[in-house]
């Protein structure tokens, strides 16, 4: 009995002191995130949008709110609750959630909806355009055209590592974010070292690590010596694989040269902070635009990460070039994957 | 002659105390957890509450969480009387869901008096199907259906993958999300509350199918001959155990029946709420369910109440996040504390007896 006393006592001083923990800051913009399942420490694409809406909260002064969704049952109440509560803008964070997003947007026409990687698709499975919904696309084959140019002249150069002329990719599902990065990585390569040989595979998880590990070690059984991850979590398997055997390895969505310094020698961007960030401040502006919006080297929507030191400064160039040569519309990647492994 | 069946020394350690001192003992942890975070407990909880049963449509979203989490306790539980060990709820609910999903899109001419129940059959059969292999390798092998049941979950996530990525039940969608073709409008589990009352209510008519669940639960274990027999054999009954049906046939019975409600609830998923088969899923219902089971002590009021609890739990979780800023873990925390805390008044009842059969414990 004591020991019940003593806890009415806990709680009883707990909420003497408590005060309201509702909300941050002082402006009446709300954003809302609502991420999608793989959590938000996958490292890539949930981190990236939550790191733009905290950019947003310190840099427009909106306030913000991150709901995690647990279980494809959740994306509807999570996104109906910011809904309900008047949020200005409510982000979904994937391509999961097009239905979701549909299903939410039709039902509260007041409140302004984004999808990152998506637009809002009917429960027919057919894409249907809505006036409160803006689709956030992004060029990623830009970005893996890029690093695809790295990866073809480190194996061309035969620098450090990479001696086999041989490069490798992973997706994750073939969706066509995921395909968009491979079908301008090996277009990349096509382009700078058509005598390359190029694998690809899918390990069909964006979360499995051990998974990821093991078609990067049947990939470097065959030679490959620079490995693309377009995996998210599964993909840092792939870099693990990489990393164990001593070859090279190219990140996906953010940098992720921590993951594996040494064995990283760079990342295709896809800047999903920046997109969550200017889109809130379209909304915030009032310059709110439904529909299609895309993010590409133009808008500096995507890019190519941090460049390990083992990359020479010819590299460098190249692929300085080869980024200024897609926004100038000079070179346009292409966005079918060739070899589908 | 009786069974001789041994009476835990408390009949206060029966009734619901241990569950609720579980709970409390959680919700106090989990209390602190939020402090060492520099967050405000009252808060958190309260936003919890508000979360689950602020409004009509909170608790709509909370009931349809309960739903398959109730029926897939009743899966878990109804194994555990017998003395098995049923882990593969969360693959027989799969199963149970693939193949309504499939039924329900293939026959989706058909009218709804006729296709209802017939997907609501094929719902529950997979699943039955799929859980009775768990139990004829008992049966005739004695393999361990932890293990069986286990790997049963695996193979099955992965031939999802197969079926709906490309496969041959994937139908074409925007942007390729794997999933499979819509149920005919004869399947669906039409909302039951209607919209002037709850607005955007999600609650469909699987609710009722989950009462209906739970009162065939009761009636089969403590209504009819084969369920006084399994708890009995459940209680360690030797003598129940010869002069019943065959132990190979009750074993392989009783995973079947125990797939069969779980299978109920991945049909429910498909026809309620999603209308399609979706790769992925209805993720963690199976597993919660083993919780569920274990806090509502394998009784059929138990197991409700314990539904909804994590229910709210899982539902009021969403408003912690977006209103008091809580990480997401902190309701996975609570529902890991309270299955640790009730796993170890198990272990140390059932050591303090010596030894005994699993549903004696509990």
């Amino acid at each position: 009995m004591k020991r019940l006393y003593a806890l009415a006592f806990i709680f009883t001083i707990l909420a003497s002191t408590s005060c309201s923990a509702l909300g941050v800051g002082g402006s009446s913009v709300k954003i809302g995130l609502v991420t999608d399942i793989g959590g938000l420490n996958d490292k890539s694409f949930n981190a990236l949008a939550n790191q733009g809406r905290l950019d947003a909260q310190s840099q427009l002064g909106v306030s913000t709110s991150v709901i995690e969704s647990k279980k494809q049952e959740d994306y509807v109440p999570n996104l109906t609750t910011f809904a309900q509560q008047n949020y200005d803008l409510v982000i979904a964070v994937g391509f999961l959630m097009t239905n979701a997003t549909w299903k939410v947007a039709k039902q509260f026409p007041n409140v302004k909806f984004a999808i990152i990687d998506g637009a809002p698709a009917n429960d027919k499975g057919d894409t249907e355009n809505l006036p409160n919904v803006a689709n956030l696309f992004f060029k990623e084959q830009e970005a893996g055209y890029v690093v695809g140019v790295v990866a073809g002249l480190m194996a061309k150069n035969k620098v450090g590592k990479a001696t086999h002329n041989t490069v490798c990719s992973m997706g994750g599902i073939p969706i066509p974010p995921v395909d968009h990065y491979i079908a301008g990585y090996q277009d990349a390569i096509k382009t700078v070292n058509p005598s390359a040989t190029i694998l690809n595979g899918y390990s069909n998880d964006f979360v499995d690590q051990a998974k990821g590990k093991e078609v990067g070690l049947n990939h470097i059984s065959k030679n490959c010596d620079i490995l693309f991850q377009v995996a998210g979590g599964s993909g840092l398997g792939y870099i693990a694989a990489a990393k164990e055997k001593g070859v090279y390895a190219i990140g996906v969505d953010a940098d992720q040269k921590d993951a594996a310094p040494g064995t990283v020698i760079t990342s295709a961007l896809k800047r999903v902070n920046k997109a969550v960030l200017d889109t809130s401040r379209a909304v915030k502006d009032g310059k709110y635009k439904a529909g299609d919006n895309f993010f590409s080297a133009s808008n500096d929507g995507v890019g190519y990460g941090t460049l390990d030191p083992v990359v020479p400064a010819d590299i460098k160039s190249a692929a300085d070039q080869a980024l200024a040569d897609i926004k100038s519309g000079k070179i346009t990647p292409k966005d079918t994957v060739q070899v589908k492994g | 002659m009786a069974p001789s069946v041994r009476q835990p020394s408390s009949q206060w350690a029966q009734g619901p105390a241990i569950p609720v001192i579980s709970v409390l003992i959680a919700l106090f942890l989990g209390a602190l957890f939020v402090l060492a975070s520099g967050h405000n407990p009252i808060a958190a909880y309260g936003a919890l509450l508000l979360g689950a049963f602020g409004s009509p449509y909170d608790i709509s979203e909370t009931l349809v969480i309960a739903v398959p989490l109730t029926l897939s306790a009743l899966s878990v539980s109804v194994a555990f009387r017998t003395g098995l060990f049923n882990i593969g709820a969360q693959g027989q609910l799969l199963v149970g869901a693939v193949a309504a999903g499939w039924f329900g899109a293939q026959f989706a001419s058909l009218p709804g008096i006729v296709l209802l129940p017939l997907t609501i059959l094929a719902g529950i059969l997979g699943g039955a199907a799929y859980g009775s292999i768990a139990g004829w390798l008992k049966a005739t092998r004695g393999v361990n259906e932890v293990i069986t049941t286990i790997m049963q979950n695996y193979t099955v996530i992965y031939v999802m993958h197969w079926l709906l990525q490309d496969g041959p039940m994937s139908a074409p969608n925007a942007l390729g999300t794997p999933a499979s073709a819509p149920i005919g409008d004869g399947a669906v589990l039409p909302i039951i509350i209607p919209n002037s009352i709850v607005p955007l209510s999600r609650l469909h008519a699987g609710i009722l199918l989950a009462a209906l669940a739970v009162v065939v639960f009761w009636f089969l274990l403590w209504r009819t001959s084969l369920g006084y027999e399994l708890r009995a054999v459940g209680l360690g009954a030797r003598a129940a155990a010869q002069a019943g049906i065959d132990p190979k046939r009750r074993t392989i019975l009783v995973m079947a029946i125990a797939g069969g409600f779980a299978g109920l609830a991945g049909m429910i998923q498909v026809s309620g709420l999603f209308h399609r088969v979706y790769d992925g899923f209805s993720s963690g219902f199976g597993f919660d369910a083993i919780a569920v089971a274990l806090l509502g002590k394998n009784s059929p009021i138990g197991i409700t109440l314990a539904a909804l609890l994590f229910a709210a739990f899982q539902r009021g979780g969403t408003l912690m996040q977006s209103n008091a800023q809580i990480s997401s873990h902190l309701v996975e925390n609570i529902e890991a504390i309270v299955l640790f805390v009730i796993a170890a008044e198990t272990l140390v009842r059932a050591i303090a007896r010596g030894r005994g059969t699993p549903a004696e414990a509990l």
